[in-house]
């Protein structure tokens, strides 16, 4: 398949996508609040501050919500019956993933641009290995919540669900340390869940590993655990998107 | 087209004991096709035709491998359905949805020639479907006429050997209509082989070589266009200052049913030649009229006998 079909999508979704401005506004603002303007942004980590951590978690949140947001673009095609269309095409149901995914994939990089820019503007300081490897693992990370918001989109074309799915997402984003360190059974807990694989792995190379909890100590994961549970979310919710996109043919 | 044809005498559609079944919401089993066969030759154009609710977007789903049968068989150009969709042999141009509303028309043409393995250019079909001058519009401010050639647009990309449409003209003003059939009889001359659902009876008789009349998931009728019109009765009509009563009328010759529209009589007749010789020249009945049955006299007559039954719905 050549690039006419993503590029097409990608103008469309940023042409009706509203929120695509607020998904990209949101975590810069978080940041400027609670990663730039803070005392203990500067306190040391392994390879760099607590604002670079800041920034990590936030352009991490951002990106997983826009990538999630494919959900309102996949219910709208569902509705609008343009499945059906495609299945009068050569093109699978895994090459309609990949469009979905390449598309959530340029629409989640801009909250990490916009977020990793105003960090470095700002004084975020780490080492380079942060700034090079942060970026592409939050995006890799991206991926299963792009294959998320597919599976919801299609399954369930209500906007009611669609809403619900935003708010799980909220949720995860709670259990994955996005907003306030966790501490005891519910971090046990939430190293099982989609968020926190994608935070760890991203933070990885600033943090090494060492996550902060809610008592104040910091607890050490091991490479492994995020990449496992990355790696196997990606699997789970890429299986269910492709299984997903076969309703695009019943009729509305 | 793509480069391999089919093997001569392969036919453009095969259907063989198709059987396709739903769930209803109350959790009954519904067949909404029970046992069709069907045989279209290239180069026919075929009329499916059929109450709602008779199983013909139920086939053409099937047709199009959009759906997979519960049973039977369906071959296309001598392939599975989805085998020919991939090799852009068949298309269709769908009845419902299938737009998306916030692109432009010639986005929606670019986006999915794209995706096909060897698209005629998007200019020339633009041509085709005559919408050169609304290439820019966004398909929400397109008239329903507009969106339609829109899709038979998208059907035109794979150069398809069988094109199918569902009820493509619903919903189209009478002008709108025409002009969609008038590029279609464009394509059927050219040797396409066209398969349409529809249920308005004067595009199937004004358009197809062949009807196809559906009822209950079957094939009631099947057979070219006059024959079809022919097999069922024709009506007399005289008028007839003060006739005798519908029990006498009933027993002239050639008569199967008697209507009266005030002073003029409507006699079904299974003998019309015989029935007319007798009204002149025995009777005062005048001004007589010998009215083929309409198309619509037909299909009512073939599908009425076949109001769905309890096991079938």
């Amino acid at each position: 398949m050549n690039l006419t079909y993503p590029l097409l999508e990608l103008r469309r979704t940023l042409r009706i996508w509203s929120s695509t401005v607020f998904s990209v506004a949101l975590p810069m603002l978080f940041f400027l609040v609670f990663g730039a303007m803070v005392p203990w942004g500067s306190v040391r980590l392994a390879h760099g501050d607590v604002a670079a951590q800041t920034m990590i978690s936030l352009a991490t949140y951002g990106a997983i919500t826009a990538a999630a947001g494919m959900a309102g673009s996949a219910a709208l095609e569902q509705h609008q019956g343009w499945g059906r269309q495609l299945a009068l095409t050569p093109m699978t149901r895994g090459g309609f993933v990949r469009v979905k995914v390449f598309v959530a994939l340029v629409v989640a990089a801009l909250p990490v641009a916009g977020v990793c820019g105003l960090g470095a503007l700002t004084g975020a300081g780490a080492e380079p290995r942060v700034w090079l490897l942060s970026p592409v693992l939050i995006l890799l990370g991206s991926v299963e919540f792009a294959c998320y918001g597919v599976a919801v989109g299609k399954l369930f074309r209500s906007e009611a669900a669609v809403g619900a799915a935003s708010g799980l997402l909220v949720v995860l984003a709670f259990l994955g340390g996005a907003f306030v360190p966790l501490t005891g059974w519910l971090l046990d807990l939430a190293r099982f869940t989609p968020v926190y694989g994608v935070m760890a792995l991203a933070r990885y190379p600033l943090t090494d590993g060492a996550t902060p909890t809610l008592s104040g100590e910091l607890v050490q994961d091991p490479l492994w655990l995020p990449v496992v549970n990355v790696g196997a979310w990606t699997l789970v919710l890429g299986a269910l998107a492709v299984l997903a996109a076969r309703r695009g043919t019943r009729r509305a | 087209m793509t480069t391999t044809t089919a093997p001569p005498g392969t036919e453009a559609l095969e259907l063989t004991g198709l059987v396709k079944r739903f769930r209803a919401e109350d959790g009954r089993r519904v067949r909404a096709v029970d046992g069709m066969d069907l045989r279209i030759g290239r180069g026919e154009v075929v009329a499916l035709l059929g109450p709602n609710g008779a199983g013909k977007t139920t086939t053409l789903d099937v047709v199009l491998g959009l759906s997979e049968p519960d049973a039977g068989r369906a071959r296309v150009l001598g392939r599975r359905p989805r085998q020919a969709v991939v090799e852009g042999r068949v298309s269709a141009v769908l009845q419902t949805g299938g737009l998306m509303r916030d692109l432009t028309i010639a986005e929606t043409v670019r986006m999915i020639a794209s995706l096909h393995h060897a698209p005629l250019a998007v200019d020339e079909v633009l041509e085709r479907a005559g919408l050169t001058a609304l290439a820019g519009r966004r398909v929400v401010r397109c008239s329903g006429g507009e969106q339609q050639r829109l899709k038979f647009a998208l059907a035109l990309l794979p150069d398809p050997e069988l094109l199918v449409l569902d009820e493509p003209t619903t919903g189209l003003d009478v002008g709108a209509r025409r002009a969609f059939w008038t590029a279609m009889r464009a394509e059927a001359a050219a040797g396409r082989t066209v398969l349409f659902a529809t249920h308005h009876l004067e595009e199937a008789d004004a358009f197809a070589d062949r009807l196809v009349l559906m009822a209950a998931g079957r094939v009631v009728a099947d057979g070219p266009t006059p024959e079809i019109r022919r097999s069922t009765l024709r009506t007399v009509g005289v008028t007839w200052d003060d006739p005798p009563a519908d029990a006498v009328l009933a027993r002239l010759p050639g008569v199967a049913a008697v209507s009266r529209r005030g002073a003029r009589l409507v006699l079904r007749a299974t003998e019309p030649d015989v029935l007319a010789r007798h009204l002149l020249t025995r009777t005062p009945a005048h001004d007589l009229e010998i009215a083929p049955a309409s198309l619509e006299d037909a299909f009512l007559r073939l599908t009425d006998a076949l109001v769905p039954t309890e096991e079938h719905r």
